[in-house]
């Protein structure tokens, strides 16, 4: 969540989006057609492409705003191979791997009938500087982009366009071995040129998807309709992209998710995105495991972020403390169940991966730490949002500060708020708080830039330690510009256990997730990205 | 022969079989909450924000594991575990729930209590001020407690509760952090104070006319001194009866903003948001909501009931005309 939000939020099994047949008489008896309805615990951060770094907001997007690249709608490893979108092949690299070339396919149209050009790629990066995406970090390596940034360019010069030819040239300031991924991104999903370069979520730009959003009330609901120019245009230029099969998807929020399974069970609801609530896992996999529900893995990181520019957490003995003082069997019953415990930044299922274990859970070290450190500030803010069990592993977090010796006050913000809140650095009191981290793309160095010292930013701050040691921000680096391989996963794997020396992050689990469906849905189609959740093209009725 | 007015008042009210079974339940609520150190220290031996997801407590002799692996919390184990656990754990975290529920019930009590007493105390204060002096001073007293007023009490209340929620309170000298009890102790006192000025208000406005009170006015008395030695003292019974009806109303509204994440802040305990933890457990252990809505249910009745009686003793001729006017009551001529 950094996409965190997203099934953070889910992470307890909170959230629902309801998908349901809708509407038309005896629409659920056919396979085609009908309308979704789906649950979500809470909305998304936003619904405009440059913006949202939530797994709803992108789960919400994949469908809708296309990259010149895109993933696989694919389950498992599948499901990671990037594929070509609105561009007709993957780029061409340079042998010094700094210069990409990809050609956009010619007669592609956005939803409102007007053309997409290849202009479109080069406004569509800057409009991601102009509004401070929080995937900014990831395209700041293009040339011109930090001038573009600080305002000392009128344009990226890195980028050039030609919208006759459609040939869109991307040159780098070094090698950059996850680029690929990142042009998979939603961040760089094509929107026309001219698109104001602030928050769209109130009325979403066109679309170059199989659907478009139609209606949007940020925060409540927000609804889509299949993109008129998809069928007789851009699906025939993109074959290898799904197109759906119901013609209207109805998203809506329902912060109880114990609501949402019950809607399920009643069909009003085809599909809550967020895991079951905690107490109904065992009655739903008692009565649906296998023909409407199925736990599924996932790439990602629970954890509890420290300050490090902040006493008390500024001493990395404090830091250490912390790790040794939680306690795995706690937050995996917090958890019901549905996480693994972890001391690593890394998931298992990330290249890279090699387990370790740092700080076995022992109170009476963490005291001799917290002893040894002698923090003279012991007032700590706990952070976290509003959805459990998220909250209750905070409030966990917060008796186990105090039993260190802290004075530890827990906030609770509102899911929507919560990332806004806690990745501005001048929100006062940033001591440390909860967090989930799932990823962008299949990529350890995706995990690591959220510890990079060179992303920290006043606003939209996924760096949300602070740590800046400029050693390992040059080794995140020197293995960013390298291709991945086995000496590189290596390498990473070193440097997973060099962050956790450090331990700005404390974490505890690896998420399962679970999907859950309506009895009228065909639950064997449907397709669970390891990127962006349930598919929703994937979805059609019995 | 009848004594004194409180006299009076005191005999109708102990001839009022509601208001002392209220009186009752009251009492006991409060005598419930006020033993909660006792039950934690002495019996239950934790606090009310203590964890136990991973202990086991010991019942009739057989180890049970606090919450499961699954996450389901342990039952009410009553007396099993020598009063540990007595209504059993709160959910994931393993708190104990009866030590939960005690602790809750003085957050509850004193917000509602506080809050009330804020809100009384100021609408008496410009109901004076707007009564006596009328003129412009009404005017303005009169615009802002109906712009107040204006708005429902519950959305006022998660308004200013969301807004106080992340950075607190900072009024100059008045500064309160983000999760103190303060904050929704504040935000009952502000939203309520209109409804206890406004008929306090036209309570002044008819004793203005009175003949003592102009009586002391031609007597050369200050109007602090008409305020509050001629008209304060005639102000009380009305006040009381509305303190108590206010009590009840605003341990409501603190359960809604408690729910509603716009109040008492995790993890202190109130019942309300005991009902919003509770309430995500509702289908594996009902009795976690089922508890805390109890409690705020009988001491709203004990509450209402309370005031009923105490509106009956100390001002029987608005009851009498207020039922009169509904059909509800037949007043009794006094015998001669």
């Amino acid at each position: 969540m950094r996409k965190l939000g997203a099934l953070l939020a889910v992470s307890g099994a909170m959230a629902a989006f309801a998908i349901g047949m809708a509407g038309c008489g005896d629409s659920n008896s056919a396979k085609e057609g009908a309308t979704l309805k789906v649950s979500f615990v809470a909305g998304t951060d936003y619904l405009d492409p440059q913006l949202s770094y939530t797994a709803e907001g992108w789960s919400s997007m994949y469908n809708t705003y296309l990259p010149l690249l895109t993933y696989a709608h694919a389950e498992g490893d599948a499901g990671n191979e990037v594929i070509p979108a609105l561009a007709e092949d993957l780029p061409k690299i340079s042998d010094d791997g700094k210069t990409y070339e990809l050609t956009l396919r010619k007669g592609l149209k956005y939803s409102d009938g007007k053309p997409v050009k290849a202009s479109d790629f080069k406004a569509t990066v800057e409009r991601l500087f102009e509004v401070e995406s929080p995937g900014l970090p990831f395209f700041t390596d293009i040339v011109g982009a930090e001038d573009f940034l600080e305002g000392k360019a009128k344009e990226i010069s890195g980028i050039e366009t030609s919208d006759s030819t459609g040939e869109i040239t991307i040159q780098l300031v070094r090698p950059r071995g996850p680029f690929v991924s990142e042009l998979a991104t939603p961040f760089v999903a094509v929107v026309p040129a001219g698109t104001p370069a602030k928050d769209q979520t109130p009325n979403p730009p066109p679309a170059t998807g199989p659907y478009e959003i139609v209606e949007s009330n940020p925060g409540r609901s927000w609804s889509y309709r299949r993109n008129p120019e998809w069928a007789s245009t851009n699906a025939k230029l993109m074959p290898d992209l799904p197109s759906g099969h119901v013609d209207r998807i109805e998203a809506k929020v329902v912060s109880n998710d114990s609501t949402q399974v019950s809607e399920i069970e009643q069909g009003d609801t085809h599909w809550m995105f967020d895991p079951l609530p905690a107490d109904r896992v065992a009655e739903v996999r008692a009565r649906y495991d296998g023909t409407q529900y199925r736990t599924v893995p996932s790439n990602s990181t629970y954890f509890f972020w420290m300050n490090t520019t902040r006493p008390p957490f500024d001493d990395v003995k404090v830091r250490q403390a912390v790790n040794h003082a939680l306690d795995p069997a706690a937050l995996e019953r917090i958890n019901a169940g549905e996480i693994t415990a972890t001391q690593q930044i890394l998931p298992p299922e990330m290249p890279g991966y090699e387990q370790f274990e740092l700080y076995p859970h022992d109170v009476k070290k963490a005291e001799e730490l917290i002893a040894e450190a002698d923090p003279a500030d012991r007032d700590v803010t706990v952070w976290t949002l509003n959805i459990n069990p998220n909250d209750d592993a905070a409030a966990y977090y917060q008796d186990v500060l105090n039993k260190l010796g802290f004075d530890a006050e827990l906030k609770t913000i509102n899911a929507n708020n919560y990332f806004t809140v806690i990745g501005n650095t001048s929100t006062p009191d940033l001591d440390t708080g909860w967090v989930s981290f799932f990823q962008d793309y299949p990529h350890p160095d995706d995990f690591f830039r959220q510890l990079d010292g060179t992303n920290i930013s006043p606003v939209n701050n996924i760096n949300l330690a602070q740590l800046d040691d400029p050693k390992l921000n040059a080794k995140i680096e020197e293995l960013a510009e390298q291709q991945l391989g086995p000496e590189q996963e290596e390498e990473y794997a070193e440097l997973d256990r060099e962050f956790m020396e450090q331990a700005p992050w404390a974490p505890y689990g690896n998420r399962s997730l679970s999907l859950f469906v309506s009895e009228d849905v065909d639950f064997d189609e449907v397709i669970w990205s390891p990127t962006f959740s349930g598919d929703l093209t994937s979805f059609q009725f019995e | 022969m009848e004594g004194s007015p409180r006299r009076t008042a005191l005999r109708r009210l102990r001839g009022d079989r509601g208001a002392i079974a209220g009186l009752a339940l009251f009492a006991a609520i409060v005598v419930f909450v006020l033993a909660a150190p006792l039950w934690a220290n002495h019996v239950a031996d934790t606090g009310p924000n203590a964890t136990h997801t991973t202990e086991k407590v010991e019942v009739d002799g057989e180890p049970r594991e606090v919450v499961s692996v699954e996450g389901t919390p342990v039952g009410p184990l009553w007396l099993g575990a020598g009063g540990k656990f007595f209504l059993g754990a709160d959910g994931r975290l393993g708190r104990d729930e009866m030590v939960r529920l005690m602790y809750g019930g003085r957050t509850s009590l004193f917000i509602a209590l506080t809050a009330s007493l804020i809100a009384t105390l100021s609408a008496l204060a410009l109901a004076l001020l707007a009564g006596y002096f009328r003129g412009w001073v009404d005017a303005v007293i009169s615009f802002l407690l109906d712009v107040i007023w204006g708005f429902p009490v519950l959305l006022l209340g998660i308004a200013l509760g969301t807004a106080l929620a992340v950075g607190g309170l900072d009024l100059g000298p008045i500064s309160i952090s983000a999760g103190s009890v303060w904050i929704p102790t504040l935000i009952g006192g502000f939203v309520f104070a209109s409804y206890i000025a406004r008929p306090l208000r036209g309570e002044v406005l008819a004793l203005r006319e009175q003949e003592f009170v102009k009586a002391a006015v031609a007597a050369g008395a200050s109007p602090w001194r008409v305020m509050l030695r001629e008209l304060l003292p005639n102000l009380w019974p009305t006040a009381i009866v509305l303190f108590t009806v206010n009590v009840a109303n605003m341990m409501l509204l603190e359960a809604g903003l408690s729910f509603l994440g716009a109040g008492v802040q995790a993890p202190d305990a109130s019942w309300g948001t005991m009902i919003a933890g509770g309430f995500e457990l509702i289908f594996s252990s009902p009795l976690l909501m089922i508890l805390p809505s109890t409690l705020i249910f009988l001491t709203v009745l004990s509450l209402n009931l309370i005031g009923d009686g105490l509106g009956a003793a100390l001002n029987p001729r608005s009851r009498a005309t207020i039922e009169a006017h509904t059909g509800r009551f037949e007043p009794k001529r006094e015998a001669a």
